[in-house]
């Protein structure tokens, strides 16, 4: 397989943009990934895309995005992998290059939540996940998807409470203030999450990832033509996508997303690390206790250690491993299409020592997602070391 | 007119727990085929359902005109789908008709969801008391009417009813002085009974059963009278043993919750049809190979990944919560807040995920044990779509707490 270099990454601000749509987004996207390349960057040099996105606004997607960037005689597919959409995008994108089968390829990924109605959201996004004759008609919102791995989790912990819950929303929030793109730039208190509106037990107001739109891109290219456009590439060292039982009466021990065990097992195997080797993460908060589950499947800690974890803030910017520096989905926001693919962008930045929010000598980075109804988990791990 | 000797030897009753001692409402899972389904399995027991020949199922708030409610209530009582069915429109004569024509096996089923709502279900044949038609009048006085299109109109005079209706059918029927009367308020029964009537929670179709189960309480014999407006069937009720079970949890005030406006459910009609018996009758499809239950039913066993045919085998109805998530956000098309419970069933190991019923929103835990009852999960886009809700231990409790 030959190595696979990002060289260019971007994104749109996240947030409610009413005032954009999938076709404004998209090349906003796609020109910033462009412009972000040290040594400039021809786009006719692509030679084919991937885009993800979770719901078709304004109609057929890869013609959006070949119409839309300019980009008319080149191959695009969709990808659409639930919340994991993202990272799966960025994998296929990196087997493209791997393979020997393309050189430069184009990865975006975007979703325009509020083109509907905020609460329409909720059946738009069930009916893409739930079982149509059993599971659809109880109501089974995307917080209470999670609310039920959640509500076990806690109640299983010999240590986890919903305060734990609430302090990785504080942190992510914290981290959120100071980046530019993010949708909710502004601190909380534990009394606030605390003290919120209840959306679905044990989740409130503030433990839920906002709604939004939102873009983003990265360039990839052989590990031959790097240098051509940059001295400072970061390397897809690893990728990972896992799967697990789609209906919640299926899964057997719901204190843990088993995806995202799999997708880590074989993210860290191709990049030939292990969880300790990982300077910085961008992992999937959409619910505050998610992002808890996650520290443990990633290895981060033990099994039940996540409490201890953002206790002794250890996963703050200065901790033993930072993780969400860009505030998360929870503050920078969840446009799901282009989720992981801005988590990418965010950890080519730490990489590059550009971040507004940057860990200190931050090499090797992580990007995970969770989703759909919990049953797909999609892993990059990012390095500035080729090896 | 041919009377005919028939026996009753089981009573079930079935009301919702919410509203007072007076008067019942039904919950938003609940309706005529939810509440005929728990007085017909209140009345079944332990017994088979294959006992069961013949199913009379009589109201006046059928869910459906169109459509059918038979599929659902002879999947809800476990019997087979070649057993007959017949729904009448009708209230307690209606009732008292079909169990005095009763063939050995008939369950005959009254069941209320508008007003004060209840259901009741007499399981008739050889043994028990026997019950023999004694008399029918049927005239019209419409002093309230309901159409098709579901419009009302109330004439409003009581004493006209009472007078050139009740009264003059019972004098046509030579003025019998009943033991128990349905389908009239407690004054109005009293009024025409002699001793002490048994006092009814409902006046529908299901008001006879209540009255037979109470009188056969008593055990008490003689002449019962069920009453629509100036409709009347007379019967006489003989000595017997009746076994009476009452699915009655005690009153208490609903909870309050809100619909969020939006468009109702949709559904998938096909995958309706597919689901329809492993939903409706709760059972799970049993692997030809290993005997592993997969609920849903699936084409690949989930154990051994065997493509065989499957069996359909009913799971266990007693389960303990193994999570549990309140939504409390409106959701467009539902109330909320509302709970959903993933239950594990008995020791099968198999969890199913449904909604919480009986009890508030909410005030079930992780571990609470209960069982499933068969209730109406949604109606989509026109469609009752029936499966089961959890109703927890505790809520019987609550119940009795609050009563």
């Amino acid at each position: 397989m030959r190595r696979v270099a990002m060289i260019g990454a971007g994104m749109t601000d996240f947030g409610e943009l009413f005032e954009l749509g999938i076709k404004d987004i998209v090349p906003m996207a796609v020109t910033e990934a462009v412009n972000s390349v040290d040594k400039g960057f021809d786009r006719n040099d692509i030679q084919a895309a991937w885009f993800g996105e979770l719901v078709a606004t304004d109609g057929f997607a890869t013609g959006i995005l070949a119409d839309s960037c300019g980009l008319l005689d080149i191959p695009v597919s969709r990808l659409e992998n639930a919340c994991a959409t993202g990272n799966d995008a960025v994998r296929h994108g990196a087997m493209a290059i791997a393979s020997g089968m393309y050189d430069v390829v184009l990865v975006v990924g975007a979703d325009k939540v509020r083109e509907t109605s905020s609460r329409s959201t909720f059946w738009d996004w069930m009916g893409m996940t739930r079982d149509a004759a059993w599971d659809f008609p109880l109501g089974l919102v995307a917080p209470a998807n999670f609310a039920l791995h959640a509500a076990r989790y806690l109640h299983e912990s010999p240590v986890a409470t919903r305060e734990h819950l609430a302090m990785v929303a504080v942190k992510n929030h914290h981290h959120g203030v100071t980046n530019p793109k993010a949708q909710m730039r502004f601190e909380i208190t534990m009394e606030q999450v605390l003290n919120a509106p209840m959306v679905v037990e044990p989740f409130g107001l503030y433990d839920c990832t906002p709604q939004s739109d939102g873009g983003a891109a990265v360039i990839l290219v052989a590990e031959e033509l790097a240098d051509r456009y940059t001295d400072s590439p970061v390397w897809v060292r690893g990728t990972g996508i896992g799967l697990d039982r789609v209906m919640h009466q299926h899964k057997r021990d719901m204190t843990t997303f088993p995806p995202t065990v799999k997708a880590a097992k074989q993210a860290y195997a191709m990049a030939g690390i292990g969880p300790g080797d990982v300077d910085v993460a961008e992992v999937h908060d959409c619910f505050t206790g998610v992002e808890l589950i996650n520290y443990e499947d990633l290895g981060f800690c033990d099994k039940w250690g996540a409490a201890k974890m953002i206790e002794n803030r250890e996963t703050y910017v200065g901790g033993r491993i930072p993780i969400n520096p860009s505030g998360g989905l929870k503050a920078k926001g969840h446009p799901p299409g282009a989720t992981g693919v801005a988590q990418c962008f965010e950890i080519w930045e730490q990489l590059r020592g550009q971040s507004t929010n940057q860990v200190d000598g931050a090499r090797l980075g992580l990007a995970h997602n969770v989703g759909g109804p919990t049953a797909v988990s999609a892993i990059t791990i990012l390095g500035i070391d080729k090896d | 007119m041919i009377a005919r000797m028939i026996s009753i030897s089981r009573i079930g009753t079935a009301l919702p727990p919410w509203g007072n001692e007076g008067a019942r409402t039904v919950g938003d899972d609940e309706d005529a085929v939810t509440l005929a389904v728990a007085a017909g399995l209140a009345a079944l027991g332990d017994t088979d359902p294959s006992i069961i020949g013949d199913v009379v199922f009589v109201s006046r708030d059928f869910p459906l005109l169109e459509g059918g409610n038979g599929a659902a209530l002879l999947a809800g009582l476990g019997c087979d789908d070649g057993v007959r069915i017949r729904e009448i429109i009708g209230g307690s004569p209606a009732v008292l008709d079909a169990i005095a024509h009763a063939t050995d096996g008939t369950l005959v089923i009254g069941s209320d969801a508008a007003g004060s709502a209840g259901a009741s279900a007499v399981l008739c044949g050889r043994s028990g008391a026997t019950v023999e038609l004694a008399g029918r009048v049927t005239r019209s006085m419409p002093v309230t009417t309901r159409d098709a299109r579901g419009n009302s109109s109330d004439y409003a005079d009581p004493r006209l009813l009472r007078e050139r209706g009740v009264n003059e059918s019972l004098a046509r029927l030579g003025d019998p002085r009943p033991i128990a009367a349905a389908g009239l308020s407690a004054r109005e029964a009293g009024s025409v009974c002699d001793g002490n009537t048994p006092k009814l929670v409902t006046t529908g179709a299901s008001a006879i059963g209540f009255a037979l189960a109470a009188l056969v309480e008593q055990g008490a014999s003689g002449t019962v009278l069920a009453v629509e407006k100036a409709t009347l069937v007379v019967a006489r009720l003989g000595e017997g043993n009746v076994l009476v079970t009452r699915d009655e949890p005690p009153a208490r005030p609903r909870p309050g919750g809100q619909l969020a406006p939006g468009a109702s459910v949709s559904i998938s009609l096909s995958a309706y049809e597919r689901a329809f018996d492993a939903k409706l009758r709760l059972a799970a499809a049993e692997c030809a190979d290993c005997g592993e239950l997969s609920y849903p039913p699936r084409h690949r066993c989930i154990e051994c990944g065997s493509e065989q045919p499957t069996t359909l085998v009913p799971l266990p109805r007693r389960g303990e919560a193994y999570s549990v998530a309140t939504i409390r956000v409106p959701v467009p098309g539902l109330i909320s807040p509302y709970t959903v419970v993933i239950v594990e069933l008995g020791d099968t190991g198999v969890r199913t995920l449904v909604r919480l019923t009986g009890a508030t929103p909410g005030s079930v835990a992780i571990g609470d044990t209960g069982r499933l009852v068969f209730r109406l999960v949604a109606v989509r886009q026109g469609v009752p779509d029936y499966g089961y809700g959890f109703l927890p231990d505790s809520a019987q409790a609550e119940q009795k707490g609050a009563a």
